[in-house]
């Protein structure tokens, strides 16, 4: 009867262990379910606060909840604030400065605007709030105007590009790249990034097009207009690298109507191009996809990073999100293009938050 | 300002051609010849038929700007107009084609309510018609938000075909276009009520006192307006096959553009369509020819304004003026050589 007990409390134990087990493991594909404090969640309760320079599109939306989700991980924060700038520097500096007044003691920032938004950042920092800025630049310097900055890696992004174009074109390739406003930072990073692997165009990788990107404003009717004048111009384009997937799609059928194929396409994952891909690979003899994630995840690491100090919990090692590779069509590594018809085309596959969850945000 | 709609006119044909027609159309075909030399890649058949279609909205949206600048107005809610349009018939939709028919009524029904309300501010209220627009943009920009969400959403398969496709080798918004400049001619040129809009346009004191009902057709300018933006908006959403909430900024400064370089008056007066439309044409081959030159963007942002500044200089300078101060001034420089011939004679 004691050994039968004891089996039986042996037995439960290792079930617990392997729920445990598996719990820790589920949680890092979907932390959602994990039910363990992760390590960057210290004892300390605070008030923390979120704010967003411009929140008003589905990207945001999801970067938002997301943030929301990697917060209610951790016990320790008993309250979140968020506040929404909608595009008004003024009204997202005067959010920072409530955020303060009412006492958080942690606040991640989305600094739309850039260096207009430092000197706040300063006032919140030496008021002791822990300031932590992610994705756009704020221009200043860690440890006196901010806590930490959280860059975006766009350089490893250009890099993931070239490293797949040197693999599938070994013997060279004309390659376009399309990205946002003139001499916008991202664009120039992710060119750092590429020339480190194909070279300066004056090898076998050639960059054609205007230098040293496409200036598209992201805008996909300017979009169409480049990419129109780039297929007459250019009779052979094999590669074309764009930091914004999704607002490629209205442009790519430019190529189908001057009767080429859809070359191959580096860039971000969007659930609309990843759709639009599965529906034309067929009839496009040359079409090939690989995408970076675009990025909503970035705020957890900002979120991890300013809890961590504020609560005294494990200050994570990572300083900088590094978008991993999301799908590459001709490997199917780390995954095979996505495409889920049952949800908004303008969701992102590569979030940790499922399309579902995404889809359920969109329609409020 | 007694001149400024007979000085436009050039006379002894039956078709008159206007002054505004034959420049825009003038330059255009030099445009073009030069595209053909200077960057063949901009007149190649896959590069028209990407740029048609631009062209075909911006001349709709330029037929609705000439209406209201006829009357000495001028509408600034072009832009939002145009975004709620491409808004509603995507998000109402979302895909769905049976869906459209409503979608697309419900657009033109918004349309009439803001033209309406356009019209009563500026046509019964007096308002000036920038302030009253800019702010009914602001207000159709709200709308945009609170239907979108900022979120885009795909056009359905049904207007992005009827928009599209290609029927005789050429696209159908350019067909869209011809109907509505032919509309607007009729109306124009062929009905009572037109004739009546254009003669308050030329004057609307002389109009008053002749018992027109000036302020009502000055109200429906907007209406009018309102509804050729709105089809803009629509075509604008089949052809980018997933608009965003802001699709009708790049039209704002463009749409008045075309109307000036078309020749028709900023004071008001005779609208003039086809020019306008050859003006919607000549700006989107400029776009095109620039980017086909490969130039970078700043230069090509400076062509484009460069061209705009000639094209108001074209209509607005007082060339009899300048041709008076010209022939004045060989007869200075003829003196001067003589003087200096003098000399060595």
């Amino acid at each position: 009867m004691i050994r039968r007990r004891k089996i039986a409390a042996a037995l439960s134990a290792a079930a617990v262990a392997s729920m445990l087990l598996t719990g820790v493991a589920a949680g890092v594909a979907s932390p959602a379910t994990a039910a363990t404090v992760p390590s960057w969640c210290g004892p300390k309760k605070i008030t923390m606060g979120l704010t967003d320079g411009f929140g008003g599109n589905n990207w945001r939306l999801v970067t938002t909840a997301s943030a929301r989700n990697e917060v209610s991980k951790c016990p320790s924060v008993t309250k979140l604030l968020y506040a929404d700038g909608q595009g008004n520097t003024t009204k997202a500096i005067s959010d920072i400065k409530g955020m303060v007044a009412k006492g958080v003691k942690a606040l991640v920032v989305f600094p739309d605007a850039g260096k207009a938004i430092l000197p706040t950042l300063r006032a919140a920092y030496k008021a002791g709030v822990v300031t932590v800025p992610y994705r756009v630049d704020p221009s200043g310097v860690n440890g006196k105007d901010y806590t930490i900055f959280i860059p975006g890696d766009f350089v490893t992004d250009g890099k993931n590009w070239g490293t797949w174009t040197k693999k599938n074109f070994p013997n060279g390739a004309n390659i376009l790249f399309l990205s946002g406003p003139a001499g916008n930072s991202q664009g120039l990073d992710e060119r750092k990034g590429f020339e480190s692997v194909l070279g300066n165009g004056s090898g076998a990788y050639k960059y054609i097009g205007e230098q040293p990107f496409e200036v598209t404003n992201w805008d996909p009717a300017l979009t169409q207009k480049v990419l129109t004048a780039a297929i007459a111009k250019y009779p052979k384009i094999d590669v074309i690298f764009s930091d914004f997937g999704p607002v490629m799609v209205s442009s790519l059928g430019e190529f189908t109507k001057s009767g080429r194929s859809i070359p191959a396409l580096a860039t971000s994952d969007g659930n609309i191009l990843g759709c639009f891909y599965q529906d034309n690979v067929k009839a496009n003899k040359d079409f090939k996809l690989m995408t970076v994630a675009t990025g909503n995840d970035h705020v957890r690491l900002a979120v991890q990073q300013a809890v961590a100090r504020a609560t005294g919990g494990k200050v994570p090692a990572a300083t900088a999100f590094k978008a991993p590779v999301f799908e590459d069509s001709t490997t199917g590594k780390p995954h095979p293009v996505q495409c889920n018809r049952s949800i908004n085309d303008w969701t992102f596959l590569s979030a940790q938050m499922s399309g579902a969850d995404q889809e359920a945000l969109l329609k409020k | 300002m007694a001149d400024r709609s007979a000085a436009t006119l050039s006379k002894g044909s039956r078709f008159q051609v206007s002054k505004g027609l034959l420049t825009v159309l003038v330059s255009t075909v030099v445009l073009f010849a030069l595209s053909a030399v200077l960057a063949p890649t901009s007149v190649a058949p896959g590069t028209l038929s990407g740029m048609l279609p631009f062209a075909g909205i911006l001349a709709i949206v330029g037929l609705g700007q000439m209406l209201v600048i006829q009357q000495a107005g001028i509408d600034l809610s072009v832009a939002g107009s145009m975004s709620l349009a491409a808004v509603i018939v995507t998000v109402y939709p979302t895909g769905d084609n049976t869906k459209l028919v409503p979608a697309l009524l419900m657009s033109f029904g918004v349309a009439l309510l803001i033209g309406g309300l356009n019209g009563v501010l500026i046509g019964f209220l007096k308002l000036n018609p920038i302030i009253a627009t800019l702010g009914t943009n602001s207000l159709l920009y709200g709308l945009v938000m609170a239907i979108s969400q900022g979120i885009p959403r795909q056009t359905t398969k049904a207007l992005q075909g009827i928009v599209t496709n290609n029927t005789l080798g050429i696209p159908n918004a350019v067909y869209f276009a011809a109907a509505t400049l032919l509309v607007v001619i009729f109306f124009l040129r062929k009905t009572v009520a037109g004739r009546r809009f254009e003669s308050i346009g030329a004057s609307s004191a002389v109009a008053s006192i002749s018992g027109l009902r000036v302020r009502t057709h000055l109200a429906l300018a907007y209406v009018w307006g309102q509804l050729l933006y709105t089809l803009a908006g629509v075509i604008i959403a089949g052809v980018i096959s997933s608009p965003n909430g802001s699709m009708g900024d790049a039209y704002l400064l463009p749409s008045v553009a075309v109307v000036v370089l078309g020749g028709t008056s900023l004071l008001g007066g005779r609208g003039l369509p086809t020019a306008t439309v050859v003006a919607a044409v000549f700006l989107s081959q400029l776009d095109q020819f620039v980017l086909a030159l490969g130039v970078n963007f700043a230069v090509r942002t400076l062509v484009q304004a460069a061209a705009l500044a000639i094209g108001v200089a074209i209509y607005t300078v007082d060339w009899s003026r300048v041709r008076s101060i010209l022939t004045k001034l060989p007869s200075a420089n003829g003196r001067g050589q003589n003087q200096a011939s003098l000399p060595s004679a």
